[in-house]
């Protein structure tokens, strides 16, 4: 048998440069951000808008809202209206965030001029019938009590309710009840505020002509009036452990986790490695420990999300319950040791270049962008964060990973859920 | 337009180069011609199961996914009835990396007993996870065997039964890679910002003296013309009751894969789709509702999915499909409704061109059918279908004695 040796490997040859979208104003003075780039002439446009379920004067109305923007306007019914747009092979979905909505629409290039005035129409002129309203509340009562049998649903919304505090409305899950409570009256006002006049900025990605470009911005007829200073609610995190039961379960779900460090955070790169190394990605000690030695679960992930104003670090897995107990003591042991033990060096170069490679794969799809747009502006970056994380990342050593372990993972802090 | 070069190195590995000059990574795609549908009938799930083993180590490199994360990339892997395929990925500077660890396995495995028996308790927790307890997680594997009495798409990837996974052993792996992890069983794609000659270059490097190997196909059954409706309840503690009716249709270069593929559009895929509108909106019969395609290489199943709401019976249900599909017969889709979905498609196609490793498995699953050059004219195929060849393929498709139902109901109904 041939044997041939290992390639040598070059892993600072490719540059992360982020090359920003260009900006101009439309007439009515909001910001629209453009990058045309890529192989395929397709469209994806992105409309940001200020309100979110931060915002939603209960459960379930800032999503509703979304979704009754295709449900009928002052010249179409709801199925004309999205017709319409499929005729031209487009579409667009509305989804609100938590502090932000977002009305995203691709279409290709060639037909961008034609939808245009249907995406306006939906979001300026929705009439939001009672009757499609019902509907929709109807079919969502329905795939709750599907949610409602799954393990993994049962336990994020146990953990969110304790993690961001019961009353705050990003710790309540929508009950039937809240559901069948949604009037029509909360939907056309939360469409007022934060849809007729709540648009922060547009971003346009895909690959298209500049005067495209152009014809769109003279065409864009939103007003941008930001509604009123908004009060965000405190987190009221409960910390310790629950669980919840379900009867008859036999998957099981586990999750646990508490605050991680902000974006802006002089040690998040490093945060950043130390949670790849522990539990994100293939490679991962959690991973190797608990799925491809042991083979409890098909897959166990930490994650670390931040936003504008909260970050979350957390470890997750669905697995059989009778593996709990076990797979629960390997998590506890695995935080223990990379907060006492130093990563070799090979552990750690690996994940270095994974991370950073990780991050290259994401710069390659021009669709994928404007996501990497939207978080520079949201969490005010600079164009140049990425290298200066790289920078970072590379320069990491295994002494400060353990130090941001121990500084920053705190075993009495956790929230832990389990369903059984 | 997708460019490629095609050529065949000496051992039959037949090798798909795609140039991309504005990305900075580099993908290869390995299509090994071989799914589910060549397992023994009583030892189903091992082609995925194989899957998994392909990621434990070599006799030279003792994990396949380090030296890959080493090198800033990753790599994945999915199972279906037809084929096994595996993708990675990285940064171009480290390609030799993927040509070092894919023509690695390809030569062979460390087949250690530790990696299977990992490997099969990993399985069974996805087959538990995905298919066994979630509400009607096991609808697949029901439907399938009441479809497929002969062809053996009549079991799921995953496998029929749990005890088939835990029964695999080291005779069957070996075997099973003898037979069909070879060169000339595999389609190799790499693309990227790289040149022919340069792929070419490594190629003769990396899997150029992999010996072929003779492949012995498994002669499986042809399913015969269905000729008589069939139905099966099941009772299951979900919350609302289901109804799923599937229809035999045609092979993947069939024109009727093209024209029940639009269909499925018409009838259900999204709010402005004829079911959706029907039966959701207006009768508010069901609370979703969906028409899709199997999507398989060879004669698969076109697909009405609906959950029913509350006080709906499953008698209403089906008669209100029934309408549905008799108005469709009765007068067809309309010019509008044609190039609505023919437009759907396009997007759909451009959209999944966009993805460097889309393409890249385009290339592969295309060279798979025997036409590669389906990558850029699949597009006609569809624009092709006029209304009257899809009202007669649908006439000639979806009819009660081609027909496999399975009624979901809900015990807490009753």
């Amino acid at each position: 048998m041939t044997r041939i040796s290992k390639p040598s490997l070059s892993n600072e040859g490719y540059n992360l440069q982020f090359k920003p979208f260009e900006k101009t104003l439309t007439k009515q003075g909001v910001p629209f951000y453009f990058q045309s780039a890529g192989t395929q002439d397709v469209i994806k446009m992105e409309l940001v808008f200020s309100g979110g379920i931060i915002n939603q004067p209960a459960p379930g109305v800032a999503s509703f809202t979304c979704s009754m923007l295709s449900e009928g306007t002052k010249s179409k019914s709801g199925t004309e209206l999205v017709n319409a747009l499929d005729y031209y092979g487009a579409y667009f979905q509305a989804k609100a965030s938590e502090y932000d909505s977002v009305i995203t629409l691709y279409c290709l290039s060639k037909h961008l001029m034609a939808v245009l005035p249907l995406l306006n129409e939906a979001i300026e002129d929705s009439i939001f019938p009672e009757k499609a309203l019902n509907t929709l509340k109807r079919n969502a009562i329905e795939r709750l009590k599907v949610n409602e049998q799954k393990s993994s649903f049962l336990c994020r919304r146990e953990f969110n309710s304790k993690f961001f505090g019961n009353d705050h409305p990003l710790g309540i899950s929508s009950s039937i009840e809240d559901i069948n409570k949604i009037d029509i009256a909360q939907i056309i006002e939360y469409h007022q505020t934060y849809f007729l006049k709540g648009l922060k900025y547009i971003l346009l990605s895909g690959r298209f002509e500049d005067s495209l470009k152009d014809k769109v911005v003279e065409s864009i007829n939103f007003s941008n009036k930001v509604s009123s200073n908004i009060i965000y609610p405190e987190l009221t995190t409960q910390k310790g452990k629950f669980i919840v039961t379900k009867e008859k379960a036999v998957q099981s779900t586990i999750k646990l986790g508490h605050k991680g460090i902000s974006r802006t955070h002089a040690y998040f790169p490093t945060f950043q490695l130390m949670n790849t190394i522990l539990g994100g990605y293939f490679g991962s000690r959690l991973m190797k420990n608990i799925r491809e030695d042991k083979g409890l679960t098909y897959g166990i992930y930490s994650s670390h999300e931040t936003n504008s104003h909260y970050s979350l670090w957390y470890i997750e897995s669905d697995l059989n319950k009778k593996n709990i107990e076990i797979a629960r003591k390997e998590i506890f042991s695995e935080i223990a040791k990379i907060q006492t033990e130093l990563v070799e060096a090979d552990e750690l170069s690996t994940a270095k270049n994974y991370l950073l490679g990780s991050i290259l794969k994401s710069l390659d799809n021009n669709l994928s962008l404007s996501g990497r747009m939207k978080l520079i502006l949201d969490n005010e970056l600079n164009y140049d964060y990425l290298n200066e994380f790289k920078e970072r990342i590379l320069k990491a050593t295994a002494e400060e990973i353990r130090e941001i372990a121990n500084q920053y993972l705190h075993i009495n802090d956790l929230i832990e859920i389990t369903v059984e | 337009m997708i460019h490629y070069s095609r050529f065949v190195l000496k051992n039959g590995l037949t090798v798909i180069h795609h140039l991309d000059e504005n990305s900075q990574l580099a993908v290869l795609n390995l299509l090994y011609k071989v799914g589910s549908k060549e397992e023994d009938p009583n030892k189903t799930g091992f082609a995925h199961l194989f899957e998994h083993l392909m990621f434990g180590g070599t006799p030279n490199i003792p994990e396949f996914d380090e030296p890959l994360q080493e090198a800033g990339g990753d790599s994945n892997a999915f199972t279906s009835n037809d084929i096994t395929n595996y993708y990675l990925s990285l940064p171009l500077s480290n390609i030799e990396t993927g040509f070092w660890l894919e023509s690695d396995r390809m030569r062979g495995l460390a087949f250690s007993q530790k990696s299977l028996d990992v490997q099969k308790g990993v399985v069974i927790e996805e087959f538990k996870e995905r298919y066994l307890n979630q509400p009607y997680g096991d609808i697949w594997l029901r439907i399938l065997p009441l479809a497929y009495k002969e062809h053996p798409y009549s079991w799921p990837t995953i496998g029929k039964e749990i005890s088939h996974i835990e029964e695999a052993n080291m005779d069957q792996v070996k075997s099973f890679f003898k037979n069909f992890y070879a060169p000339n069983n595999c389609i190799l794609v790499v693309a990227g910002n790289i040149s022919l000659e340069r792929v070419k270059e490594l190629c003769s490097i990396y899997f150029e003296d992999i010996p072929a190997q003779e492949i012995k196909r498994i002669n499986y059954p042809q399913e015969s013309v269905q000729t008589e409706a069939r139905f099966q309840e099941i009772q299951s503690d979900v919350p609302s009751n289901l109804i799923l009716k599937a229809w035999h249709m045609g092979d993947r270069l069939s024109q009727n894969y093209y024209a029940m593929d639009l269909l499925s559009d018409i009838l259900g895929s999204g709010k402005g789709s004829r079911l959706y509108d029907e039966l959701v909106k207006k009768q508010a019969i069901f609370s979703e509702i969906d028409a899709y395609i199997s999507g398989d290489a060879e004669p698969g199943l076109f697909l009405i999915e609906g959950k029913l709401l509350p006080e709906t019976s499953f008698h209403q249900a089906e008669n209100a499909i029934k309408g549905v599909l008799d108005e469709f017969f009765r007068t067809g889709c309309t010019d509008r409704e044609l190039t609505m979905v023919q437009n759907k498609t396009e997007t759909n196609i451009r959209f999944g061109d966009v993805n460097l490793l889309n393409r890249a498995m385009k290339l592969a699953f295309a060279e798979y059918l025997g036409d590669i050059e389906l990558t850029n004219k699949e597009i006609n195929l569809y624009l092709d279908i006029t209304k009257e060849i899809l009202l007669s393929e649908a006439k000639r498709t979806l009819v009660d004695t081609n027909c496999s139902t399975i009624h979901y109901k809900s015990s807490s109904n009753d």
